[in-house]
C-alpha cells in the first residue's frame, strides 16, 4: 500500500518535473535606424512572453505591440506605425525552440522566427547571452533584422533612403513558474 | 551571429504545436492584437499628405530666400554721397519682390494645407521635435499674413513720397522673423542631425 502511494506520487510529481514554464517579468527591445542625416532608436518595454518547456525541448515565445515603440518623436512614430504597416498587423511575434539543456549555458546559440508587418523571417544562430539573478534568467542580444526581410519599403529623408539594416536588442527577464 | 539579411528567409507562419505558447496566452487585449484597416488607411494618407507638405515646404524656401535676397532692390536707398539724397527703387525692382513674396505666400499656404489637411491619430500627443515644428507655426503663420500687408502699406506709403513709417517700417523686421521662424520649423522637424554623408 505505501510502495503504491509513493509510485503514484512519482507518478504524479514526474510530468510536472519534465515540463516547467518561463514568465516574461521584464523586457527592453531596441529598433535602430540609420540614415547619412540621423541615427534613430525606439524602444519598448511592453513585450509579453511565455516559455514551455516539455520532454527536454522549450518553446518560447516573445510578442509585442508594434505601437508600444517610441523614439521619442510622436511623428517619426506614427510614420514608422505606417511603414511596416503596424495597423494592419500589430503584433512583433518572436518564437524559438531550444533544448532545454541548453537554457544553462552562458551563451545560448538559438534560431529565431520574427513575424512582423506580415512577413515571417528566420534568423539562424543568433547568439543570446544568458545571466542568472536568482531564480531569474535574464537574456540579451540583437536580432540582425533587415527592412528587405519583411518587405519594408525603406522611409527616405531628402530622397535618401534609410540602411537597410533596422538591428533589434533585447533584453528580457524570465522568471520560472 | 550571422550577418543580417543573409540567413532570414521569408515564409509564410506554421500554426503552433500544442507545447509551443500562442498569442492567446499572453493576456493582450483584442484591441491590441486584432487588425484594424481603417487606422491603416488613415495612417497611409496621413504619410502620404506630410510628404506632400515636406516636399512642399522645402521647395517654399527658395522663393521666399529669393524675396529676401531681392529685398534690397525694393526699397529706397539713402545716397551718403550726393548729400544725402533718397534714391528711389526701380519699379522692376518692387514689382519682382512683391512677385516672389506672393510666390512665397501662395507656396507656403498650399504647404500649409497638406499639414493641416492630414488626418490625426487619436490619442497621439505631439512629442519631441514634432512639437516645436508644429509650435513655430505660432510664429511663421501670422508672419506670413502680416509681412504682405505691411509691405503694401510701405509701397503706398512710399508711393505718397513718403518714408515708411508707422506700423509699415516694421515690414522687413517681421519678414525676417518670419523666414528664421520657417528655416527652423524646417531645419526642427529634422533634428538631430548626424552628419555622416561619408558612411554607406
Amino acid at each position: 500500500m505505501r510502495l503504491a502511494l509513493i509510485l503514484g506520487l512519482l507518478a504524479a510529481a514526474l510530468p510536472a518535473r519534465a515540463q516547467n514554464q518561463w514568465d516574461l517579468q521584464q523586457s527592453t527591445l531596441t529598433w535602430h535606424v540609420t540614415h547619412p542625416m540621423h541615427e534613430v532608436a525606439g524602444t519598448s518595454h511592453d513585450a509579453k512572453g511565455k516559455g514551455i518547456c516539455a520532454n527536454g525541448e522549450c518553446n518560447f515565445l516573445i510578442a509585442v505591440p508594434v505601437n508600444t515603440f517610441h523614439s521619442g518623436d510622436s511623428n517619426r512614430d506614427l510614420h514608422m506605425l505606417q511603414v511596416v504597416r503596424g495597423a494592419e498587423f500589430p503584433m512583433v511575434l518572436v518564437r524559438t525552440s531550444l533544448p532545454q539543456a541548453e537554457l544553462n549555458s552562458p551563451v545560448i546559440s538559438a534560431d529565431l522566427e520574427v513575424r512582423f508587418a506580415g512577413q515571417t523571417a528566420h534568423y539562424s544562430h543568433v547568439e543570446l547571452h544568458r545571466t542568472r539573478h536568482g531564480n531569474d534568467v535574464e537574456i540579451t542580444g540583437t536580432i540582425p533584422a533587415t527592412c528587405s526581410d519583411f518587405k519594408i519599403e525603406r522611409p527616405s529623408f531628402l530622397t535618401v533612403p534609410i540602411h537597410n539594416e533596422i538591428p533589434v536588442d533585447f533584453d528580457v527577464l524570465w522568471h520560472p513558474q | 551571429m550571422p550577418v543580417a539579411g543573409q540567413n532570414a528567409q521569408t515564409q509564410q507562419q506554421k500554426p503552433p504545436q500544442s507545447n509551443e505558447p500562442s498569442l492567446g496566452d499572453l493576456g493582450f487585449t483584442p484591441a491590441q492584437t486584432e487588425a484594424n484597416a481603417k487606422l491603416q488607411a488613415r495612417l497611409n494618407k496621413r504619410t502620404h499628405m506630410l510628404k506632400i507638405h515636406q516636399t512642399l515646404g522645402i521647395i517654399t524656401l527658395a522663393p521666399l530666400a529669393a524675396t529676401v535676397i531681392v529685398s534690397s532692390g525694393a526699397k529706397p536707398k539713402h545716397s551718403h554721397t550726393a548729400g544725402g539724397t533718397v534714391i528711389e527703387p526701380s519699379s522692376a525692382g518692387v514689382d519682382l519682390h512683391a512677385a516672389l513674396g506672393s510666390a512665397s505666400a501662395i507656396m507656403y499656404g498650399l504647404t500649409a494645407y497638406y499639414a493641416i489637411a492630414a488626418p490625426k491619430i487619436r490619442g497621439v500627443k505631439p512629442k519631441g521635435a514634432i512639437r516645436l515644428h508644429r509650435d513655430l507655426v505660432w510664429i511663421h503663420a501670422p508672419g506670413m499674413v502680416l509681412t504682405p500687408i505691411l509691405g503694401g502699406i510701405a509701397l503706398n506709403q512710399e508711393n505718397q513720397g513718403e518714408k515708411p513709417h508707422g506700423i509699415a517700417a516694421a515690414h522687413s523686421y517681421v519678414a525676417w522673423t518670419t523666414v528664421t521662424a520657417y528655416a527652423a520649423s524646417a531645419v526642427a522637424v529634422s533634428w538631430p542631425i548626424h552628419w555622416k554623408f561619408w558612411e554607406k
